[in-house]
Parts: structure tokens; C-alpha cells; sequence
């Protein structure tokens, strides 16, 4: 009964909304008919049916193999960082690059230096890499470490704990890191169509629509994307519910997690491991030119970028360009992401308050983390114009939502146990929020912080390329038409640092406080 | 001299933690006598469970030595000759309770099947009868712990540790487990080394209980438990036992 139950609500609000967009896009009652009906949106659909399956398949072929390549990577590498631990302090510069790397500004390099459907594979594949490689080291690290000491107890090495305890306890993890990879691996395709060029693929098709004056294809494109991502997203949360039943720990396991190598080494082998991070994402870019023997007029080294954006006769207007469009990106994604967190943040405290609420609103927010938000642009086009508010509610809606969905699960974990301890005292809903449910959630904060600040450079550079030509993702997307390579490659690894930076000021002011705290991080 | 058993000779134990050392054992000798069995008991924090993990080869000594059955930890270890059950079951919960008693045997190389009548024999002697096939989570924690008990004995240890394997159960079910316990152990004849908390539990089950203090943790005293065997439950009103649990319990406090 109470099964059936919990199903009905969140159906029956889905039902509603749905209705109501039915009433007022049959209407045309939002932006001259900017959001049509639901039953437009599936005429449209029906009538573009032909055009459909080959951009489908097109995307669902780049997509799948980027899916298959980067999530391989992503275990294995994880497997790797776990069995030596210094390799992901060597490592860690090179990972936190492609968790921040916003695809958009690396979309028109991969298309410059490879050819066909590599680019779209390559942008996939990043996509999951990192989801992936993140699950199976928390998941291995995470294994029961008494069920470790049992095998070493009895002279089994470090391979044999990672067959028989670790590698199966940590399945769980791994499988919700590819229910998280799936969606990623579509957006991944489509923005690589976007950015490349190209005839086929969902990406292309948006592209190509994007002049027309047809709000159900755009809609329909979006919800094609969406379906893809979502079906991706839901086989694998499947797959992991099944898992979680068998294996999840029947006792706590007290002992503190051991951490990679702290303090059992050396001052100058650690020093050497920081130089290492910071080193190797350029050595990888240098590498990757070098391997590819791309021309050297199309390709720039780490090297080529400071002789182009410092050395070069266009250095100057270089400079100016680039200090303009950072001005003009920089104020829009910091208020952006300020509001996207502080709209998370109360929704998920208040909800607290009236529980019914996040029953009725998460599983809506849940879809909205399946959604590529390439798919998303246009339609906020349709329904904004292409201004700067336009920019700010892309960054918002793409912040908002994971990081709503981290509050609230974080919130959800405090003990019932602390929040009636100041019941028992009489305390009011409002002293409990103040008093538990606020510092409680703090890391969880922190967490959501740490993965929104990426997603809202992205955000906005998408909304700059799209719609409002300004900021630096319209200066790579102008560059790529005026072929200035230089450019190209200066805003994509600008970018990059940028996003970086960002993350890693997030985790230091994240330590600081958290220690100060006494709390540890979220993950 | 070559005395089977375990011995430690002189074992100290520093670990550095931020900016602190911590002095888990110093200088601690004691011997165990083949076939003994010997309790361990002390504050928290006292080098208890450390003396058992460096026995085990799981850490090594700053200096001094451990000797099993005359050999080297890791080399008894990697000979089968130990068993081991820790404070909590630490059970796999994707195996079964039978493939659980099977991961020593798997660990060691051994095949599997030619054991099969003794992991039956030990599911039985441990009153798992007809929960072959449950996986862990679907027994109580007694339940759990006696198959943490039958996987400690299924290499037929000569030397069985054990870290306060009853911790988790509350005091009722834990003297139904130490009266099994002593059982079960008389069968196996091999030296029992149990860590524990419970001085009730360390002077039922065990000939000798090694007294420790903390800071740094060290032997304080070893005493001699004389009551015959088998031990019954009704020893537990006996008033010589009370009798000497006041003993440990004036020398654990008095911190002599």
C-alpha cells in the first residue's frame, strides 16, 4: 500500500504540470507561443520523423563508444590511483582539469585536430571519465577495511584484497558513477556536433533549426535529447539498485580510512607530487599536439599560446579581446552561480520544513539532471531573447538543480537522532534549522559548490555562443569563423585554468572552514 | 628455546600521528604456551589490539619480535597456521554464510571443495545448521559472530586470536558465546590469544589473563585463572570467581 503510494504523488504532480503546460502553450500565452502545447510539440515530432532516426543514430553511436571508452578508462584509472596511492596526487591536477574543462570551449579544438566522429568519442568519453573514476576509488577506498585485514591475515597481497573484497564492494559505487556518466556521454556527442560542425547527429539538427522560426522542433529536439539521456540515466540506476541490496555493509565500519600517504613521505617527494600535477595536464596538451602531428599553424603548444598571446605582431588586440570578453563572462557566471546555490540552499532547508514539498519537487529535479543543457539553450532563448537575463537564468537553472539535489540528500542524512534532541527541548522548527539542520549541511554545501562552479562557467559560455554573442564563448566562436587559431586555443585553455582555479579556491576555502568545523568533506 | 605457542620478546610500538606519538607498546613479553588459552585486557587504548595486529603481521615492530609456532608472523600466516576473528564479524556481505567460512581457504590457495565436510562440520559446531545459504545480513549478530568464530577455524588453526569478538552483543547472548566458545576451542586444541574488554569474559574463558596499562601501553601483570575445565555457566555466581574478577578489576583500576 504504502509502496503504490509513494508512486502516486510525485505521477499525479507530473500529470498536473504537464496539464497545465498543455492549457497555456495551447494558448500561446508565454512568449507569443514560445512554449507550445505538449500535443504541438508531438505533431512536430511526428512530422519530422523521418529526419529523426539519423540524427539519433548519429549521436547514439558517438555517444556509446565515448560511453564505453571513458568509462573503461574511468575504472581502470581508478583501480590504478587506489593500488598507488602518490599516483593521484601526481594525477590529481590532470583530474580536477577534466572534471572543470567546460566541453564547450574544447569542442572546436578536438574538431580541429581530429577528424570525423573521434571528436564527439573524445568529448563522450571525458564526460565519463571522470564520474567514473571518482565512483570506483571512492568505492574501493570505502570497502570494508576489516574484510581487507581478513584476507592480509591470511597472505593475501593488495591484488587479491581488490578481487575478492574491494573490486565487489565497490560495484555499487561504480554502477551510480555510470548512471551519472550516461547523460554526460550524450551531452558530451551533442556539444562536440555543436561545436565541430558536421551534417548528422541531434547537435547538428539543433544548430541547423536554430534560425527557424519553429519552437516545436527546437522542443522536440529537446525532448529527444532528453529521453536519450534519461533512458541511459534510469537502465543504469536499475542496474545499481539491484546491486546495493547484497552488498551493502550489515555493520558500521568505525575505523578512520587511511589517508594517501599522509605523512609517510617525504617533504620533497610530496613537493616533487605537487609539481607533478600542475605539470602534467600541459604535458598531456603537448603530448596530445605532438602525437597527432597536427600542422603547427592549426595546433598550439602550451608554448605556442604565450608566444601568440605575448610575443606575436596580434598580441595586443589579442590581449584587449580577451580582457574584454573575460569582463563581460566572469561578473555574469559569479552571479549566476551565487544565485543558482542560494535558491538550492533555501529550497533544500526549507524543505526540511514541509516535507511533502521535496516529495513532490525532487523527482522533477532529478529529471532536470538528465537533461543536456545544450538541448535547454534554445528553448531559454525562445522564452527570454537572447539579453543577459538570458545568460544569468542558463547559469541558474544549470546550478540550481545539482546542487539542490546534493543539499537535499545531504540534509536528509542528519540524524534523526540530533534534530529530536532539540525537539526534546522544545525547540521550534525555525531554532532546529538554525541550530542542526544549517552547519549540518555545510560540507554538503561545500560539495555542491565544488560541482556547480564547472557546470556554471559552461553554462554561460554556451548561453555567449548561442545567443547573446558576447563573453568569451562568443570570442571562441567568432574565432573559429575568422580561423584564428591562436584564439581558439588561448579561450579554451583560458577557460580551462579558469574553471581550475575556481574549483581549487572552492576546496580550500571548503578545508578551511570544514576543519574549523571539525567536519569532514562530502563527497 | 622452541616452545610453539606465541611469544613476544620485547615488542615496542610507536605511531606518529599529527604532530603526536602515541607509545602503543612498550617492551612487552609474554609468552603463550601451546595449547594455552590467553586473555588480554586492559583500557582503551592500551596497545591491546596492537600487540594482536603486529602477532599477525599486519604491522610491523619497531623492535623486538614475535614468534608463531616458532616462525616469523608472515610466514605463519601464509602457512595457515593462524585464525583470526575481529571485534566485528567483517563478514562479506555478497557471500554466503558458507563462502564466507571459505575465504581463508581461498586466500591460502586451498581448494575448496576438498574441505567441504569440514566447513559442514564447523557450520554445525557452531549451531548454523540450515543457514548455509543466508547471506549476512539476514542473521542477528550472534549469528554473525559464530560465523566469524567457524571462518577462525577453518584451517584448523594452531594459533586462534581473537579481538573482543563478542563486543557488539549484549551480555546475555555474549555468556551463551563464551560458554560455546570454550567448547568449541577445547575441540580445536589450539592457543587462543583473545583480546578483550570484558573481565567477566577474560576469567571464564582463559588459564592466564594478561594484564595492560596505557600510556605507554604495557604489560602490568599477568594472573593465573585456576578453575577446572569444562567451565559451566554456573560459574558464573561462583563467589571464587567474583572473587577474582575483583582482583583484575583492583589491579585494571588501580593502574599499578
Amino acid at each position: 500500500m504504502a509502496g503504490s503510494k509513494q508512486w502516486a504523488v510525485p505521477l499525479r504532480n507530473i500529470a498536473i504540470l504537464l496539464l497545465i503546460w498543455e492549457v497555456v502553450g495551447r494558448l500561446d500565452l508565454i512568449a507569443d507561443g514560445a512554449l507550445p502545447g505538449i500535443s504541438e510539440i508531438l505533431i512536430g515530432l511526428w512530422n519530422d520523423r523521418s529526419d529523426y532516426p539519423l540524427h539519433v543514430w548519429e549521436t547514439l553511436k558517438a555517444s556509446g563508444l565515448g560511453f564505453v571508452i571513458g568509462n573503461l578508462l574511468g575504472v581502470v584509472a581508478g583501480v590504478f590511483f587506489v593500488l598507488i596511492p602518490m599516483s593521484l596526487r601526481v594525477f590529481r591536477g590532470l583530474n580536477i582539469a577534466i572534471f572543470a574543462l567546460p566541453p564547450i570551449a574544447i569542442a572546436p579544438i578536438l574538431s580541429l585536430t581530429l577528424s570525423g566522429l573521434t571528436p564527439r568519442v573524445v568529448l563522450a568519453a571525458l564526460g565519463c571519465y571522470f564520474v567514473t573514476m571518482t565512483a570506483t576509488v571512492i568505492g574501493l577506498s570505502q570497502s570494508d577495511s576489516r574484510a581487507a585485514d581478513l584476507i592480509r591475515v591470511y597472505g593475501g597481497g593488495n591484488w587479491l584484497i581488490m578481487r575478492m573484497v574491494q573490486f565487489r564492494s565497490a560495484l555499487p559505487s561504480i554502477l551510480s558513477g555510470l548512471r551519472v556518466a550516461a547523460p554526460n556521454a550524450v551531452l558530451g556527442a551533442i556539444l562536440a556536433e555543436f561545436g565541430g560542425g558536421g551534417r548528422w547527429g541531434l547537435g547538428a539538427y539543433l544548430l541547423g533549426s536554430l534560425g527557424r522560426a519553429e519552437p516545436e522542433r527546437l522542443w522536440g529536439i529537446g525532448v529527444v535529447a532528453t529521453l536519450i539521456a534519461g533512458l541511459a540515466y534510469g537502465v543504469f540506476a536499475l542496474m545499481s539498485h539491484r546491486f546495493v541490496g547484497a552488498s551493502r555493509a550489515v555493520t558500521m565500519n568505525m575505523s578512520v580510512p587511511e589517508k594517501a600517504g599522509d605523512g609517510s613521505s617525504s617533504p620533497v617527494s610530496s613537493l616533487l607530487a605537487g609539481a607533478m600535477a600542475v605539470l602534467l595536464p600541459f604535458l598531456f596538451w603537448w603530448a596530445f599536439i605532438r602525437l597527432l602531428e597536427v600542422p603547427a599553424m592549426i595546433s598550439k603548444t602550451p608554448i605556442g599560446v604565450v608566444e601568440y598571446l605575448f610575443f606575436s605582431p596580434a598580441a595586443q588586440s589579442a590581449q584587449e579581446r580577451l580582457i574584454a570578453a573575460l569582463w563581460e563572462t566572469l561578473p555574469i557566471t559569479g552571479v549566476g552561480l551565487v544565485c543558482g546555490l542560494s535558491f538550492a540552499f533555501a529550497l533544500a532547508i526549507s524543505s526540511r520544513l514541509f516535507p511533502g514539498f521535496l516529495r513532490a519537487f525532487m523527482p522533477v529535479a532529478l529529471v532536470t539532471q538528465t537533461m543536456p543543457l545544450v538541448a535547454l539553450t534554445p528553448l531559454l532563448v525562445l522564452l527570454l531573447g537572447r539579453g543577459t537575463s538570458l545568460t544569468l537564468w542558463v547559469t541558474i537553472s544549470v546550478t540550481f538543480f545539482p546542487a539542490f539535489v546534493i543539499l537535499a540528500q545531504g540534509i536528509s542524512m542528519v540524524p534523526r537522532a540530533t534534530r529530536e534532541l532539540a525537539m526534546a527541548y522544545g525547540a521550534s522548527a525555525w531554532q532546529e534549522l538554525r541550530i542542526i539542520t544549517v552547519p549540518a549541511s555545510m560540507p554538503y554545501l561545500f560539495a555542491a559548490t565544488r560541482l556547480t562552479v564547472p557546470r556554471a562557467l559552461l553554462g554561460v559560455m554556451i548561453a555567449e555562443w548561442l545567443a547573446t554573442g558576447k563573453g568569451l564563448g562568443n570570442l571562441l566562436n567568432q574565432s573559429r569563423g575568422y580561423m584564428d587559431y591562436g584564439m581558439i586555443w588561448t579561450v579554451a585553455a583560458l577557460s580551462v585554468i579558469l574553471a581550475v582555479v575556481f574549483y581549487q579556491l572552492v576546496v580550500v576555502v571548503e578545508r578551511r572552514v570544514l576543519q574549523r568545523m571539525g567536519m569532514s568533506t562530502a563527497e | 628455546m622452541p616452545a610453539g605457542g606465541i611469544t613476544f620478546h620485547g615488542v615496542c610500538k610507536t605511531f606518529s600521528g599529527r604532530g603526536k606519538t602515541i607509545e602503543a607498546l612498550r617492551d612487552f613479553t609474554l609468552s603463550c604456551p601451546s595449547g594455552s588459552f590467553t586473555a588480554i585486557i586492559g583500557p582503551s587504548g592500551c596497545g591491546k589490539s596492537t600487540a594482536m595486529r603486529v602477532a599477525l603481521g599486519l604491522e610491523g615492530a619497531d623492535k623486538g619480535a614475535v614468534l608463531i609456532e616458532d616462525r616469523e608472523p608472515l610466514d605463519a600466516t601464509r602457512a595457515g597456521l593462524t585464525g583470526v576473528a575481529f571485534q566485528d564479524a567483517a563478514l562479506l556481505p555478497w557471500r554466503s554464510v558458507r563462502e564466507n567460512v571459505e575465504v581463508p581457504l581461498e586466500v591460502l590457495k586451498k581448494k575448496v571443495r576438498d574441505f567441504a565436510p569440514d566447513v559442514q562440520h564447523l557450520i554445525e559446531l557452531v549451531g548454523l545448521k540450515g543457514y548455509e545459504n543466508a547471506l549476512p545480513g539476514e542473521l542477528s549478530g550472534g549469528m554473525r559472530q559464530r560465523v566469524a568464530i567457524a571462518r577462525a577455524l577453518v584451517t584448523r588453526p594452531r594459533v586462534l586470536f581473537m579481538d573482543e569478538p563478542f563486543g557488539a552483543l549484549d551480555q546475555i547472548l555474549r555468556r551463551q558465546m563464551n560458554f560455546e566458545l570454550q567448547r568449541i576451542w577445547q575441540e580445536s586444541q589450539a592457543t587462543a590469544f583473545l583480546v578483550t574488554h570484558g573481565i567477566d569474559e577474560a576469567v571464564f574463558l582463559a588459564d592466564r589473563i594478561a594484564v595492560m596499562s596505557a600510556n605507554p601501553g604495557r604489560l602490568a601483570v599477568v594472573i593465573d585463572v585456576p578453575f577446572e575445565r569444562p567451565r559451566k555457566p554456573e560459574l558464573f555466581s561462583d563467589p571464587a570467581f567474583h572473587a577474582l574478577c575483583d582482583k583484575v578489576a583492583e589491579v585494571l583500576h588501580g593502574g599499578q
